[in-house]
């Protein structure tokens, strides 16, 4: 091909959504610039006021140089956050292990902040308590312990995705293309459950038999036995699902699509023979906001949710993650960022939330009540690039927080 | 340009929004649509520009200014570009059915040119976009990527004689 007519090309081709794009660009940048001004960083009359007044909630501005651009909660009630990100991982506060994926595979994180690489896999989550983690790269499935060593491995016809262990521990479900598969916690007995399915994790209901909701490619949701493959129950059709997860004691189940949270009460506790799916219940969600994920606290009060928020002339796009009263009785917001966030965790006791924020180069430690103080650790890309200049590091990806 | 950069960083340093804004509006539109060519996602291209000068905003106080601005920015994009991109086949390729060929790629861009671009690896997609969007040389290129520059070399001639194949099958039909 002519290199001058690549050029031309390039530089020439329209840019779809250019303008809004550097609209939008311009805004984030303005306000991340403005966060960082020295005389930005005096507390406001009314938050000076209301840290008099000896408040309760958190009060600590979250300004370090990495993370001058977090400085806003929801329902402006208070411009909160610690003042100085800790600059490295030196602990997991709460406790418990994380499971990460960088470019280099995916690590384990004890509750001193120390890491070990398992492994080059793309993806990975913990045993129900934590004694192995099941992985996945490519086309084969992995089930590893805490030091890397591999148990077993399967392969699979196509790419495998959304590992997830069954809380009794005997088996796993996985992806593999858009087949739902199911094999034996030792790595025997693979074989499909269901085929057609969207590109979202199953989830298997808390405590009792094996079974499992997942999202199929029509929009519907269905529970079914992964032993027997009897289907148990389904939701109608609605638009397509980003998120499916249980409520802890397996009471109701909640579907995350793009617009919506829906809760469907579950008719019988037991889940013996077919089960009755309440209609869905819609969680109130703030104006205008996308859904990018949710899910139940592990002790089941509340429910988290990460959303985004589009950007006008006046403020850029944002993401917001709050917490839900599961049974509608409001929304509690915990955090605002210009940008994207990387999902969230819980801490296994339902006390805090992790929070991984890209743009900040941090992972926010905030605590679920909103009484305790956010704890930003910085620096958190090189952690998992060793080797690798600090502006050629990626941030990785948040894969689970298990077990104290 | 490269003094310019360095006289506005110089002030930024020191609390100009003017400043900023200035270097925002020299290098936003190639940044932008360096990332664009990478990834091929209009939404993914804006996130990945935006990052890209959030890194720049939270790095100004230790940025060293003998060092040029563009080039530091483009690396950020390009590499962060790269990085989606093998996320996003990831997550193409768990989506694949599993008896069916993968999906055509997107084709937003519309021209055969760029609908050919967008079936190049990512890795040869960046190295394209350094090269003959931005102009850096093979050796700048091999710097930023960290690759050594007989790669470089052999992304570039093998992404030409792809897309050189694609268009004439393109014509072909």
């Amino acid at each position: 091909m002519n290199e001058q007519r690549l050029r031309d090309l390039l530089r020439e081709t329209p840019v779809p959504g250019a303008e809004d794009a550097e609209r939008h660009g311009r805004a984030m940048l303005e306000s991340a610039f403005a966060d960082r001004q020295p005389d930005r960083r005096r507390p406001a009359p009314r938050r000076l006021a209301l840290a008099l007044a000896g408040a309760t909630l958190l009060l600590a501005v979250i300004l370090s140089p990495a993370g001058a651009a977090v400085r806003d909660w929801i329902d402006d009630a208070l411009t909160v956050g610690v003042r100085d990100a800790e600059p490295a991982l030196t602990e997991i506060p709460g406790g418990g292990r994380l499971l990460v994926t960088s470019p280099q595979g995916a690590w384990a994180v004890q509750a001193d902040g120390s890491r070990r690489l398992l492994g080059a896999y793309e993806e990975a989550t913990w045993s129900p308590r934590g004694l192995f983690a099941v992985a996945a790269s490519g086309r084969t499935l992995s089930a590893i312990e805490p030091d890397g060593t591999v148990r077993w491995s399967i392969s699979a016809t196509a790419s495998v995705a959304d590992p997830r262990w069954s809380p009794s521990g005997f088996r796993i479900a996985y992806r593999a293309g858009r087949t739902l598969r199911v094999v034996g916690g030792d790595g025997s007995g693979d074989r499909p459950l269901a085929r057609g399915i969207a590109a979202v994790a199953a989830a298997w209901v808390p405590g009792g038999p094996h079974v499992l909701a997942y999202a199929d490619a029509d929009g519907e949701v269905v529970v079914r036995n992964a032993d027997t493959g009897e289907i148990l129950g389904s939701t109608e059709a609605s638009a397509a699902a980003r998120a499916v997860t249980w409520a802890p004691d397996g009471s109701s189940l909640l579907v995350a699509t793009r617009d919506a949270l829906l809760v469907h009460d579950v008719g019988t506790s037991k889940l013996v023979g077919r089960l009755a799916l309440g209609a869905p219940r819609r969680l109130p969600l703030p104006p205008a906001s996308t859904v990018a994920g949710a899910s139940f606290s592990p002790g089941g009060e509340t429910i988290a949710a990460l959303l985004s928020r589009p950007g006008d002339g006046a403020r850029p796009a944002r993401s917001e993650l709050v917490l839900i009263d599961p049974a509608g009785g409001g929304t509690r917001g915990l955090f605002r960022a210009p940008g994207p966030l990387a999902g969230f965790a819980w801490s296994p006791n339902s006390e805090r939330l992790l929070l991984p924020w890209p743009a900040a180069d941090q992972w926010l430690f905030i605590p679920a009540d909103g009484r305790g103080r956010v704890r930003a650790i910085g620096g958190i890309s090189a952690e998992f690039s060793p080797g690798m200049e600090p502006d050629m590091a990626v941030f990785p990806r948040l894969e689970g927080w298990c077990c104290p | 340009m490269v003094e310019r950069d360095r006289k506005l960083v110089r002030e930024a340093q020191a609390g100009s929004r003017e400043a900023l804004t200035a270097l925002y509006d020299a290098h936003w539109p190639r940044a932008h649509r360096a990332a664009y060519l990478v990834v091929h996602d209009s939404a993914a291209a804006e996130d990945v520009a935006q990052e890209a000068f959030l890194a720049a905003v939270d790095a100004l106080d230790r940025f060293d200014r003998r060092r040029p601005f563009g080039p530091w920015l483009h690396r950020i994009v390009v590499n962060r570009a790269i990085d989606w991109s093998r996320r996003e086949a990831l997550r193409r390729g768990a989506e694949e059915p599993d008896d069916v060929p993968a999906p055509p790629p997107d084709e937003q861009i519309g021209d055969e040119a760029m609908s050919a671009l967008a079936q190049l690896p990512a890795e040869q997609r960046a190295v394209v976009v350094l090269r003959y969007l931005l102009d850096y040389t093979p050796g700048e290129i091999a710097r930023m990527l960290k690759v050594p520059r007989g790669t470089v070399n052999s992304r570039l001639r093998r992404a030409l004689d792809r897309l050189g194949a694609l268009l004439e099958a393109e014509a072909a039909r």
